[in-house]
């Protein structure tokens, strides 16, 4: 391995994409050669700056919705492949008037009240995104987070400190469940993360506490003071009812 | 819409937004273009079977970002200039956001960067990507995604420490 060869392979051997001989080849020269072992120090200094910067734009919260909608709209005015033209979505619109009135009904329907299991679920995924920040508000102090959520959602919703119990506050952030805006209020029970989302319940029913499960994760939720409360996590079912009950006696 | 699409392609929606963002340098534009992005995949998604949805996805996602670009091009009647989209870039909210000039310097160097090296150095160093699933989004062989990607990185260098003797003398 000659240094015009190495420059040429550099980037691929730290990124992990040669196989081991040529792996070796490179160690050997990089031990030998200064200029070289410069050329990949250079690169480790890089790699650590693009890590530690803030770089990775993630989806504005109100986007999933917009797309949602857009593709539901688009679903109810285009069921022909292909693009149809004004008079073939017309007809398509009349014989599919069932399925367009099944989108419809999708579309205007509010946050389904007993079933948010999918969308705390999803929602909770997406925000151990490694591009994502898992929390905007980062403490273990509730009096902290509590009032960050000020002025940012049209609630007040409680903090408990339940670090006795063995849950660990990590902080807050703002999220959304399906359509509607929600707070994430995130806790530690050793290795689990739990989100406990938040947000304004469409009628101010009281719901008792319903454990359901989506894509392996478990969620635990309940209604109270007009407010809709569900926790997700990958910690198992016991937890995540015990941590649910905690909140609840706190009340 | 099915669970299968939601799973498969719009879990990647912050990923499709990122690449968006990048290539076009406004969150409006990149919102839009997201947007038509999944419009065009929900409805080619059936007939859609390969072994990663992610780079299938993105690669929609670049093609209407270009396709947008080149519409707003002609549009303007005015020549694209990636240095002076990329500059723009670091005005906008969350670039102020940033924490210190640092990562500001970062940023902008990366949004200055020519499109084919921007493009990249996104999909691997932002979304970990392979070189296989990057040189099928962007449409070129693995040699070239080996290539783009180290002289990328020689350029983003060579910026940050002209950059860094500019502010530091």
């Amino acid at each position: 391995m000659n240094c015009a060869r190495l420059s040429q392979v550099l980037d691929a051997w730290l990124d992990g994409e040669l196989d081991a001989a040529t792996g070796a080849e490179i160690e050997q020269h990089l031990r030998g050669c200064a200029a070289c072992a410069g050329l990949r120090d250079g690169r480790a200094a890089l790699a650590d700056r693009l890590r530690a910067g803030t770089l990775a734009y993630a989806a504005p919260p109100h986007l999933r919705t917009r797309v949602e909608r857009a593709i539901a709209a688009n679903a109810a005015a285009a069921p022909a492949r292909g693009g149809p033209t004004w008079w073939q979505a017309a007809a398509a619109l009349g014989a599919a008037s069932a399925l367009g009135l099944a989108v419809g009904y999708w579309i205007g329907k509010p946050l389904p009240e007993s079933l948010p299991g999918e969308q705390v679920v999803a929602s909770h995924i997406a925000s151990l995104k490694p591009s994502r920040q898992l929390v905007e508000v980062a403490s273990t102090d509730r009096h902290v987070v509590k009032p960050w959520f000020q002025g940012k959602v049209d609630f007040a919703p409680a903090v408990r400190d339940l670090s006795s119990d063995g849950y660990t506050l990590v902080g807050g952030r703002l999220d959304h469940v399906a359509e509607g805006q929600a707070v994430a209020i995130v806790y530690r029970v050793r290795e689990h993360v739990i989100s406990l989302f938040v947000w304004r319940a469409a009628t101010p029913r009281e719901e008792p506490l319903a454990l359901s499960s989506a894509r392996g994760f478990s969620v635990a939720s309940w209604s109270e003071a007009g407010l809709r409360f569900a926790a997700v996590s990958d910690a198992d079912s016991r937890e995540i009812e015990r941590f649910a009950r905690l909140m609840q006696a706190q009340r | 819409m099915t669970a299968r699409f939601e799973r498969e392609v719009l879990t990647h929606l912050d990923a499709a937004y990122n690449l968006a963002r990048w290539l076009t340098g406004e969150n409006a534009a990149a919102e839009d273009a997201v947007q038509e992005a999944c419009l065009r995949a929900f409805r080619f998604f059936d007939g859609q079977r390969g072994e990663s949805p992610k780079a299938w996805f993105m690669t929609i996602v670049r093609n209407t970002c270009l396709d947008g670009l080149k519409a707003s091009r002609s549009a303007h009647h005015e020549e694209y200039d990636d240095e002076i989209h990329g500059a723009s870039a670091h005005d906008g909210p969350d670039v102020a956001a940033a924490r210190d000039s640092d990562a500001r310097s970062l940023h902008a160097c990366i949004a200055g960067l020519p499109r084919e090296y921007r493009e990249v150095i996104v999909l691997r160093e932002l979304e970990g990507l392979a070189y296989r699933e990057i040189g099928a989004i962007v449409g070129v062989p693995l040699g070239t995604v080996m290539s783009r990607l180290a002289r990328g990185r020689d350029l983003l260098q060579r910026r940050l420490l002209a950059q860094h003797r500019r502010l530091a003398p």
